[in-house]
């Protein structure tokens, strides 16, 4: 999965003439948090965020100073900006914002803005691999870390005609030895699966009515 | 007195049938009809029959070629693709005989009650065979095929052009209906279920509010597992008020899957029988006082068939057509005389659940304070307006 197949294509933009006052009326109208600034060949020389422009804002105690709100956003805007490429991977993007502490990558192809993405694709990325935007059920395991294990699951579902359109598997945070997977499964009745995972001696963590019986 | 409230039902809505171990089964309703025909709440004669929805009907909401696909499918003519394609011939959606008119008739039997409601001053019409709130405009899913809710909420839409609130009480997110009129700024949907982290279909977060035009109309209320009776209703009536008072629709139309019970062998909530006393009174209480009576009921999910659903929806017509007082007296001995050899279970003779049905559930405090949170999140750009105007003031 690479940036250019989650990022935004429709960009709202500034250039740096546009006062303090119009880019955070223009925020708030379109609900970003982000305002890339762009030259007439659209090319990114800033950005702000509204908090940058707040900050830049007289406070609303503060009748003297008024005329900040009109300054241009060129006098706070960043402008060695950090920016990703549309080839880039998404774990890659999501690493640089995550370094570099900052919560949106615009993206550049051959010095023009392309794109953009904000943490909010990046979580609904997560929605999306995690499988859970379409109708599944989830379905938790814990095996032991050695081969075939995935593959052996796989195959009892498999057995059992279901589609599956997700899978997670990370190592147990308890336990080194061990690895959990997450399916998203398209069945809405698990018990016969359940039934034949049961009978192999699956460790089973979701669906289980342990936890009332505990 | 003349009764206020139409009863649909017709013999050809049992046919809706995939195979004898399926958990969907439609026999519940032949078991509800004779709860409701021995306690003396509902006289055969008085029964209004469903009608099979035609093409065109069915059309209001799904696409030409899954229609065609249905109806080639019960012909015998079916493809290895159409698992995928269409959701047909899975395991939880097989291929049966006659599965596009079964399904027609289910569908026919909401587009009834809509038009006792309409056109026949009924002020409630109830058909328990619908309620397949998983059917998406081209794809079966989750055991249904046409989703009966969204096509009478189209054809209401369109010959009586009335605003639609939609609740679906079933366990499971009512996702066929809410997909279906997401950008609608004329039909809200409400669903109170299981959350998708636990169960199918994996949807129904507070943040799906609603697109374009739409937005805001759209509320999820999503219960942590293991969810009683107390913490579900507190979030049911709080909602209820405020999302109807917000809306201000013409017609309720409610979805009341059986399945939120302790006993149901696909969930994971704690409610017991006194849910299916609450959710229907509430319902009824406000259409009375918002929509003039309108309020079109169906039903939907519920696989214990004998300890859960007739009761739960004898109740609910019991509270539709006001004759709630028969649930002082016990489940008639005839009743379960009738069915105790078929049953598989000890069936109930009375209208609760014993205390003491489950185990005390260690995590209850922290599921209610979650089940709180998630109502005040789902609930909050109603709150925000509500404080906007009393600044404005």
């Amino acid at each position: 999965m690479i940036v250019r197949d989650i990022m935004k294509d429709q960009l709202i933009v500034s250039h740096k003439d546009m006062t303090i006052c119009d880019a955070l009326d223009l925020m708030k109208k379109h609900r970003i948090r982000h305002l890339p600034i762009v030259n007439d060949s659209n090319e990114i020389i800033g950005i702000v965020s509204d908090r940058d422009l707040r900050d830049a804002s007289p406070s609303i105690f503060d009748d003297q100073h008024k005329q900040f709100i009109n300054l241009p956003v060129s006098k706070v805007m960043i402008d060695d900006v950090i920016t990703a490429m549309p080839r880039d991977f998404v774990e890659e993007a999501a690493n640089i914002m995550v370094e570099q502490q900052i919560s949106c990558l615009p993206v550049e192809e051959d010095d023009i803005l392309v794109g953009i993405i904000t943490e909010t694709d990046l979580l609904n990325t997560l929605v999306k691999l995690t499988g859970a935007d379409l109708p599944t059920s989830r379905l938790e395991i814990e095996v032991s870390n050695e081969s075939g294990q995935l593959s052996d699951v796989s195959n009892i579902i498999k057995e059992h005609k279901i589609n599956i359109q997700s899978v997670l598997v990370y190592p147990s945070f308890h336990d080194p030895s061990r690895k959990i997977l997450v399916f998203r499964i398209q069945s809405i009745d698990l018990r016969p699966l359940l039934k034949t995972l049961k009978q192999r001696n699956y460790q089973i963590i979701w669906p289980t009515e342990l936890e009332m019986k505990t | 007195m003349r009764n206020e409230a139409a009863y649909i039902f017709s013999p050809e809505q049992l046919q809706y049938k995939f195979h004898n171990d399926h958990p969907f089964n439609q026999h519940r309703l032949s078991i509800t009809n004779d709860l409701l025909t021995k306690v003396g709440a509902l006289s055969p004669d008085s029964i209004i029959p469903a009608r099979k929805a035609s093409v065109e009907e069915l059309l209001l909401i799904h696409d030409e070629d899954y229609v065609q696909a249905v109806i080639g499918a019960t012909e015998g003519q079916i493809r290895s693709s159409y698992k995928t394609t269409y959701g047909i011939g899975t395991e939880d959606t097989p291929v049966f005989p006659f599965m596009h008119d079964a399904a027609a008739w289910l569908v026919g039997g909401t587009l009834e009650a809509v038009d006792q409601v309409f056109e026949n001053d009924y002020k409630h019409a109830l058909n328990l065979g619908g309620g397949l709130h998983h059917g998406f405009k081209g794809k079966a899913s989750g055991f249904c095929i046409y989703n009966d809710s969204s096509i009478a909420i189209a054809y209401i839409r369109k010959k009586y052009d009335a605003r639609v609130l939609y609740v679906d009480t079933d366990a499971h997110h009512g996702d066929g209906v809410q997909w279906a009129f997401y950008n609608d700024p004329d039909v809200c949907t409400l669903s109170f279920h299981e959350s998708g982290r636990f169960l199918f279909p994996g949807t129904g977060h507070v943040n799906e509010r609603g697109h374009g035009e739409g937005y805001g109309y759209s509320f999820n209320i999503p219960f942590e597992a293991f969810t009683e009776d107390e913490s579900w209703l507190e979030a049911y009536k709080t909602a209820m008020r405020e999302v109807v008072d917000y809306f201000k629709p013409d017609v309720i139309i409610t979805q009341n899957g059986a399945d939120a019970h302790y006993y149901d062998p696909l969930t994971h909530l704690c409610g017991s029988m006194q849910l299916f006393h609450e959710i229907p009174k509430m319902a009824h209480e406000l259409a009375h006082e918002y929509c003039h009576g309108k309020w079109i009921a169906v039903g939907g999910g519920g696989y214990d068939i004998w300890r859960v659903v007739p009761r739960a929806w004898a109740l609910l017509w019991l509270e539709m057509s006001d004759q709630t007082a028969v649930t002082q007296q016990n489940i008639p001995e005839s009743w379960l005389d009738q069915w105790k050899e078929e049953s598989p279970v000890q069936l109930p003779n009375i209208w609760t659940d014993p205390k003491g049905m489950y185990p005390q559930i260690p995590r209850q405090k922290e599921i209610e304070k979650k089940n709180e949170r998630t109502l005040i999140k789902s609930l909050k750009p109603i709150y925000d307006q509500k404080n906007t105007i009393i600044k404005k003031i």
